[in-house]
């Protein structure tokens, strides 16, 4: 090895200053031309939703495509990136995909990555919800900055942080199971049931979705069970349930790669799983792949997504066209795809009225209320909230057995407008869900009584009784 | 400090000590702001959680894993003491509203308070014992955060940059502040650390580290060394900490767990566990390495990912493996040989390997 | 080098401390502890179930739970006491190998049973389990004796750089399974390190009835608890009935000695590593059988791992099944025994009171139950 031969100290820092000179002309980064938007989508390639990176940034960009002459490079791989996109003369460049893997701390390098590295204007997302709570707090210390929730379900964001700069066009995961409480009331005759949870805010938000409908028509929830995240063995978590000859059934928001286990051990401990007594959230319509534990639960009344897959709408199949014209192979009546497109759209009609305009005039500008493909209600419209929420039509599912042998989720019910404050149940003042929130009162839900049977995709005029 | 008195490596290395003492002081007027603000800042106090697992490991032989868990204490403590609006409600966490300077001094005295206890519990395990009943603590404080929802919960606790001493003053507004802060503090642990190496408790543990028998026979107590050198390395830590959820805002279950806390090990390793420099060299790197890797493609064997399919973490695990392989004692490690290489012999201040608890035993002779 | 005073009451001050609380537990969920009032309400005393007395059927359920649950912690926790306590090798790659062995197998049984779109267990016949087993633990007893004799032949002793190597190898892994695994799922569910599992063959779908106080139980949970008896009767004959394990055994006691004696030993380190990776491949396949797979679970089955046998104490195949007992034991038993006083506490917190147990075992006994030395 050669031997490093300076004579003096000085030598080596005029050598330090050099190579830092060097450095510092490296790393500046070039001004940013100011006339294009910079556009940065977020969403998760690791961990538990992984699988919704291309979704989400194909539904994106597939809004873009439709409405702001954007051309994808790749039609078969969103990520691959999109040009040409330009609203009324203002281009938009998407500056980058952020990855994150459900967790907080890469939620937080990710997204200074996008909006300080990048130097992103916007951000479309992110996907989970405890990443939606620190992009809900970053938002309230940029208010510069435009941020477009992708399909986080957290309640926190817009209910209690609520920045000016915050907007999410679907509903939260609590909003998702609205109606699935009162279908198992009325169609499952129940009256008493458990409910078993994550121990974790998205178990607890969805959960309180179902307890809010199911104790506000007169339900009883007897006993809530909460295995902790990455629970190994689910055995003693499901042993306390009550058995199923004392019970009238459960209500299950155990999620991500819990949802198998967790019906697994039920088999185990109390024989063969009866669909008839189980409810569970957007989980169990995610285990369509699980060859083992899908077929067990055919049947079974499922929480919604928002989506609403093979309703048979005009506007419904006008959204999915537009879609498949740019990605024809993008499951358009996902979630991830549905939630990202409709916010790709809103920035879009934002940025034509603002006539290309950032910052304060573009949060003014962001649509209150737009037509996204599975809206029914009020003409096809959805409205935004005093807390830029989305007050957005659910469609309970029920697991079936297509026609291909395959286990898919079908649209059963329709329930209108359904508001992030379950008609004053959830207030900003009021505790978020938790292990006690919301307690089982009889409440009633604005919707109670008029959610409407769906058959085949077509929405009837028969309430569910 | 008399520079004719320095070795040709020892001139060197202060040399460019200095220069990029100086290139950081004036980063933020002429270089990036994101480099400033996102890569230099986390370099800091990163830097600062590495130099307490590095002091461990290089002066009380002990490698801990159970730094990224005191760090995240620290910051917990802080976010329920400072923040503002009553339990629940806004965001998890008790949200004490104290006077944020005191809420600091309470977060630092109680981390290193619990770092003690922990050390109280691990001081009589040595080696791979150790290391494994600190991964233990590491675990109970990912549980501990998640669950116990009065104190944190999985979201976590946010908003905790909005309520800094007034010293300090808006550091959402003035982002130069937390640097300079950051960099302040990072150059006072580092002289801290060289300080307190060379007092009595200083040498008393370096003997305590190569060979705990004689010591104790000496009439040292070793469990006790090792206690206190835990709770300074917690006290290291939980600047660390606070740092972190100045800069971040938010802290949550995720920044204790597993994953992170083998990102801190690998900062120190890539470093080098043997000497304190290591720690920011090691925390620049890594930083360095994730946040540019993302974008980079191996021609040929990407597969649609960065390698073999895969994202950056397995060219975070390659450079991992490869550092180790190579050079165990990391980048400072390859430094001292380049000196060394000549002369044959190790540089002086690598622990002494005897005894099955020393990190890093034997095999440095045969490495290229 | 106890740092307590000398003076002998005191002395033995902690040792009595410990006794009195384990008896109050044991005599908590045995009489103590009441079922929830039917009018509602709770006090210290409360717990899901009652005590034994009130309940003895829930008791022997949560026993069995518990043993059988040890069965399977000890299957892979074996295989990384083998390796730990021969080698002194903490090999944090343990739970990549299992992932991969989860994995490997789950492709071998979707493609046995065909590409339809269910598989109830009555589909799978005995064949159709085994087999991917008997794929599975191979491969992964490959891919286990390749990184052994790549990394850590030629740096044997230096356990914190082994430690390190094998970290950086689980990461590496992990990461490859997530871009290459689940492969025959369609759809979004392909690749991801998405959750999928395996099926028991069909006839193991049956309750067995132990005609006491109404209790039948899984007879998949008593296969899983067969499958980890044999595992450990077939290790105690392998040590300490054969040349072989004898040789191991001697190595676990003093390596410079037995290389001394012209013993081969870096033959018997690869074989150990190889029967270890292969026990941590079996593992996954009961397990995956029991639950399911994804990856983040890597992770946690190495933590499983590392708990039992520091628990246990490293280098017997006794330690890894005391560790398996005590670890499943406490982890059951706390989530059904551990008082109710409502829906916020405490059965939910049964990991953390778990592992600061483990803390305060490691602080009375550094080396574990049967472990030999610091």
């Amino acid at each position: 090895m050669r031997r490093l031969n300076l004579r003096s100290w000085k030598t080596g820092v005029i050598l330090a200053a050099a190579v830092a000179g060097l450095t510092v002309a490296a790393t500046t980064s070039f001004a940013a031309s100011t006339k294009p938007v910079r556009v940065a989508i977020m969403t998760d390639c690791k961990g538990g939703f992984g699988f919704g990176y291309e979704l989400d940034i194909g539904g994106a960009q597939a809004a873009f495509a439709q409405y702001a002459k954007g051309k994808a490079k790749n039609k078969a791989k969103p990520s691959a990136g999109m040009t040409g996109i330009n609203v009324n003369g203002t281009p938009i460049q998407i500056v980058g995909y952020g990855c994150g893997n459900d967790t907080v701390p890469l939620a937080v390098t990710e997204t200074k990555r996008l909006m300080e590295k990048l130097k992103a204007d916007v951000m479309i997302g992110p996907l989970s919800g405890d990443e939606a709570v620190y992009v809900a707090n970053y938002a309230k210390s940029h208010p510069t900055k435009t941020f477009i929730i992708g399909t986080a379900g957290s309640q926190d964001p817009t209910l209690q942080l609520a920045g000016k700069n915050l907007f999410r066009y679907h509903g939260d995961g609590a909003q998702w199971n609205a109606g699935i409480g009162e279908i198992a009331y009325k169609k499952l005759g129940w009256r008493k049931a458990a409910i078993i949870m994550d121990d974790y805010s998205f178990g607890w938000t969805s959960g309180a979705g179902m307890i809010a409908d199911f104790c506000g028509i007169g339900g009883q929830i007897t006993k809530r069970i909460f295995p902790p995240l990455n629970t190994t063995d689910y055995a003693p978590f499901v042993r306390q349930l009550p058995p199923p000859n004392q019970i009238d059934g459960y209500f299950s928001a155990v999620g991500g790669t819990g949802t198998a286990a967790m019906l697994k051990a039920y088999e185990q401990a109390y024989g063969k799983l009866d669909p008839k007594k189980f409810v569970g959230n957007l989980f169990f319509a995610f285990l369509g792949a699980d060859k083992v534990v899908a077929p067990k639960v055919v049947g079974a009344y499922v929480g919604g997504f928002g989506t609403a897959g093979g309703l048979k709408t005009k506007q419904a199949a006008a959204y999915r066209a537009m879609v498949l014209k740019t990605y024809p192979k993008l499951p358009t009546d996902d979630g991830f795809v549905y939630n990202y497109y409709n916010a790709g759209w809103a920035l879009v009609q934002g940025l034509q009225k603002s006539g290309g305009q950032l910052g304060a005039k573009l949060n003014a500008a962001l649509p209150r209320s737009i037509r996204p493909g599975f809206q029914v209600s009020n003409g096809g419209v959805l409205h935004l909230d005093a807390n830029r929420q989305a007050i957005q039509d659910q469609y309970p599912l029920q697991i079936v057995k297509n026609k291909d042998g395959s286990i898919g989720a079908a649209v059963v019910g329709f329930v209108p407008n359904v508001g992030q404050d379950f008609g004053g149940l959830f207030k900003k003042s009021s505790p978020p869900p938790g292990r006690t929130q919301p307690p089982c009162k009889k409440v009633k839900t604005p919707w109670q009584g008029k959610i409407k049977v769906v058959k085949n995709g077509v929405i009837t005029n028969q309430v569910i009784k | 400090m008399n520079p004719a008195a320095w070795t040709r490596r020892q001139q060197l290395e202060r040399a460019i000590a200095f220069g990029a003492l100086v290139l950081v002081v004036v980063w933020p007027a002429v270089g990036s702001s994101y480099w400033a603000h996102t890569i230099l800042v986390q370099t800091f106090f990163y830097g600062i959680a590495a130099s307490s697992l590095i002091f461990l490991s290089a002066y009380g032989g002990m490698v801990s894993l159970a730094q990224t868990a005191l760090f995240g204490i620290a910051g917990v403590i802080i976010g329920n003491l400072a923040t503002k609006g009553g339990p629940g409600g806004v965001s998890k966490g008790l949200h004490l509203g104290w006077d944020p300077t005191l809420a600091l001094v309470v977060a630092i005295l109680m981390t290193t308070a619990i770092g003690l206890l922990f050390g109280l519990v691990a001081a009589r395990s040595a080696g791979i014992y150790f290391l494994m009943i600190t991964l233990t603590f590491s675990v109970i404080a990912t549980y501990a955060l998640g669950q116990v929802t009065n104190i944190s919960g999985f979201s976590g606790i946010g908003g905790i940059n909005e309520y800094t001493p007034g010293w300090i003053g808006d550091i959402l507004e003035h982002p130069n502040r937390l640097y300079y802060l950051a960099l302040g503090v990072a150059v006072a642990v580092y002289a801290l650390i060289r300080y307190v190496i060379r007092t009595p408790f200083g040498l008393t543990l370096q003997g305590v580290r190569d060979d705990p028998i004689r010591m104790s026979s000496l009439g040292y107590s070793v469990p006790l060394h090792r206690t206190l050198a835990f709770g300074f390395a917690a006290f290291l830590a939980s600047l660390a900490g606070i740092l972190y959820v100045w800069w971040s805002g938010q802290i949550a279950p995720g920044n204790v767990d597993l994953p992170e806390t083998i990102n801190l090990l690998a900062m120190a390793v890539i470093g080098g566990l043997v000497r304190i420099e290591g720690a920011w060299v090691g925390a620049f790197a890594f930083i360095i390495i994730q946040n540019y890797v993302r974008d980079f493609h191996v021609p040929g064997l990407s597969f649609g990912g960065t390698l073999f399919g895969g994202s950056f973490n397995t060219i975070i695990g390659i450079i991992f493996l490869v550092i180790v392989l190579v050079s165990p004692d990391g980048l400072m490690g390859l430094w001292g040989r380049i000196f060394d290489s000549r002369r044959g012999s190790r540089w002086r201040r690598t622990p002494t390997q005897r005894g099955p608890s020393a990190p890093g035993r034997g095999g440095e002779t045969t490495a290229a | 080098m106890s740092s307590l005073a000398s003076s002998r009451p005191i002395r033995y001050l902690p040792r009595i401390v410990l006794a009195a609380t384990v008896a109050f537990a044991l005599l908590y969920v045995l009489v103590i502890s009441s079922p929830p009032p039917v009018e509602g309400g709770s006090n210290w005393r409360t717990t899901n179930f009652g005590s034994a007395i009130d309940d003895p059927g829930s008791f022997v359920r949560v026993l069995l739970d518990s043993i059988t649950f040890a069965g399977a912690l000890f299957i892979v926790a074996s295989g990384f006491a083998l390796i730990f306590g021969l080698m002194r090798v903490v090999n944090m790659a343990h739970g990549a190998f299992y992932l991969l062995g989860g994995y490997i197998a789950y492709e071998i049984q979707q493609t046995m049973t065909g590409q339809g779109f269910s598989l109830s267990g009555t589909e799978v016949n005995t064949w159709e389990w085994l087999i991917p087993l008997a794929v599975a633990a191979p491969c992964i007893a490959i891919v286990g004796l390749a990184v052994q004799q790549s990394f850590l032949r030629w740096n044997q002793g230096q356990e914190l750089r082994q430690a390190l190597i094998t970290i950086a190898i689980s990461v590496i892994v992990a990461d490859q399974i997530i871009a290459h695994f689940p492969r025959t799922t369609s759809g979004a569910q392909r690749f991801g390190g998405n959750a999928v599992d395996l099926a028991w063959p069909g006839w193991t779908e049956r309750f067995v009835d132990f005609h006491f106080s109404g209790v039948t139980y899984s007879l998949a949970r008593l296969v899983m608890l067969a499958i980890g008896v044999a595992v450990g009767v077939g290790l105690w004959l392998w040590l300490y009935r054969t040349k072989t394990g004898m040789v191991i055994r001697a190595g676990v006691d003093d390596q410079t000695m037995t290389s001394a004696l012209g013993i081969n030993i870096q033959k018997t380190f690869a074989i150990a590593f190889v029967i270890g990776s292969a026990l941590a491949a079996l593992g996954a396949v009961v397990w995956t059988s029991q639950s399911n797979i994804a990856s983040g679970q890597d992770g946690q089955w190495l933590l499983n791992s590392l708990v039992v046998v520091i628990v246990g104490g490293m280098g017997s195949i006794f330690g890894a099944a005391a560790g398996a007992v005590l670890y499943a034991f406490v982890l059951n038993f706390s989530a059904s025994y551990l008082p109710t006083t409502g829906s916020n506490c405490c059965t939910q917190y049964s990991p953390i009171f778990t592992f600061v147990l483990i803390a305060l075992v490691l602080s009375f006994r550094p080396q574990g139950l049967f472990g030999r030395g610091g």
